[in-house]
């Protein structure tokens, strides 16, 4: 019994002794991080990194033209008109329009009649405006000439509000319009419309509404 | 008139398509099945061509939610903006196509509208630029048109969104300063044709639709004068704006 305890206590000091002459080791479970050594035989890339960019699309869903044609000013006869307009298409349907345009206009039947009268100043018979319109395009298809050729087109409709300055005065005017817009290329478009101008006015003695109805043709590219 | 009309023609027609030489332009590669080409910018206008899987398209240029592509034996056509975004960039990246602007937090708007100013026939056009997605500064110019007499008014101001996530509808305040000319159409003349304003609003605004939103407003103006009197003028309006 005695001796049995003495080996005992023997190979527990054995064992307990064991781990003095492994105190200098490195355990083996953790991560050496070794020095970083130069090698003269690696050569560092002097290439400068290329910097790759996606090009942009760009987009055309701006208007820019002018228009000329003839413009009915009640009572003052039928006078040119010329124009400018610029829209924003903001989706398939649907597009703003503003319009600045300008015309002259002539005599009223009474002033034929009897020269002596005046209606309107030679200034004031200047006839300018601006609109600022609502458009759709009720109807978009295309236009067939001859057997090979084919154009995109819109019939649309405006609505819209501005001024017309006419006999020295601005009236605040409602117009209402219709046109058809002929795509000769994606960006160059030929316009034809009608659109009616209708303020109030007592030029010629009561006060009334007037319509002027105009009709145009212009250019307009897209950008 | 006719000259400055003339010029402008020629200069669009000069600068609009030759400006495009040289230009690098976006190819991608068709990841479905297949791209419809179609021969206009509308959802009506037939298939004129169809490119296959795999198949390098070249985009153009957009016009609203259309593309116009180049196939490539060069066929060009219109394709759809939801069909043009499976497509992916030669790396395999998704397609560049940039979404819809975020309603709640877009950047610009530019509108004009209709309304009353001080019983008058508003004309009115703005733009504005938001700050933050509640805060903006908008710049408006309008045109009131009277029995008695014209008016020009330019104001700048801030406009608070109270809730933009709100979508459809979303209450606005603001506050800013104003100018305001008065062009006489009926003797006797005002005492003062030009005056400076500040003003209080009220409004709304609401989505419609893609880029398409409403907006209405209520102002309540002071006018600064050297008369001696108060003199106080009110407006509301009604527009439609495209935002950014």
């Amino acid at each position: 019994m005695e001796i049995r305890l003495s080996s005992i206590l023997l190979a527990a000091a054995l064992l307990s002794g064991c781990g003095w002459f492994h105190r200098g080791e490195k355990p083996q479970n953790q991560v050496v991080v070794e020095e970083p050594q130069s090698d003269p035989s690696i050569v560092e890339p002097q290439v400068n990194r290329r910097e790759v960019t996606t090009p942009k699309i760009k987009a055309k869903d701006v208007e820019l033209g002018a228009y000329f044609g003839a413009l009915s000013i009640q009572d003052f006869g039928v006078n040119p008109v010329y124009g400018a307009r610029l829209a924003y298409h903001v989706s398939e349907d649907v597009f703003f329009e503003g319009l600045v345009a300008t015309s002259k206009a002539g005599t009223t039947s009474l002033e034929d009649e009897f020269p002596q009268i005046t209606v309107v100043s030679n200034a004031g018979r200047h006839f300018t405006y601006y609109d600022l319109d609502l458009g759709y395009n009720v109807l978009p298809g295309e236009i067939f000439l001859g057997r090979g050729r084919a154009f995109n087109s819109q019939l649309y409709v405006t609505v819209g509000m501005g001024d017309v300055k006419f006999a020295e005065t601005d009236q605040f005017a409602l117009n209402f319009g219709v046109g058809e817009r002929l795509l000769i290329t994606d960006w160059l478009a030929m316009h034809l419309d009608v659109r009616d101008h209708v303020f109030e006015t007592s030029l010629t003695g009561r006060t009334k509404n007037v319509d002027n109805i105009e009709a145009t043709v212009g250019l307009t590219t897209f950008f | 008139m006719r000259r400055l009309l003339a010029s402008v023609l020629l200069m669009q027609a000069l600068c609009v398509n030759f400006a495009c030489a040289g230009e690098r332009l976006l190819q991608l590669v068709v990841t479905q099945p297949f791209l419809e080409m179609r021969s206009g910018p509308g959802r009506g206008y037939p298939v004129v061509y169809v490119v296959g899987r795999d198949e390098t398209v070249t985009v153009l240029y957009s016009r609203t939610d259309w593309y116009k592509v180049r196939a490539p034996r060069g066929q060009e056509g219109w394709t759809r903006r939801d069909e043009l975004a499976l497509t992916a960039l030669p790396s395999g990246a998704p397609a560049p196509i940039p979404p819809y602007p975020d309603f709640t937090s877009h950047r610009w708007e530019l509108g004009g509208g209709y309304g009353v100013y001080n019983r008058e026939n508003l004309v009115t056009a703005y733009a504005d630029y938001g700050l933050t997605d509640s805060i903006d500064i908008e710049a408006v110019v309008q045109q009131a048109f009277g029995t008695l007499d014209n008016r020009v008014v330019a104001s700048i101001g801030l406009r608070h969104t109270f809730i933009p996530e709100w979508k459809w509808f979303s209450p606005t305040a603001g506050i800013g300063t104003a100018y305001q000319h008065i062009a006489d159409k009926v003797p006797p003349a005002p005492l003062e044709s030009n005056n400076q304003m500040a003003y209080v609003s009220l409004g709304a605004r609401g989505f419609i639709t893609r880029r398409f939103m409403w907006r209405a407003d209520w102002r309540h103006y002071v006018v600064f004068n050297n008369l001696n009197v108060y003199e106080d003028l009110e407006e509301w309006k009604f527009g439609l704006a495209v935002f950014f």
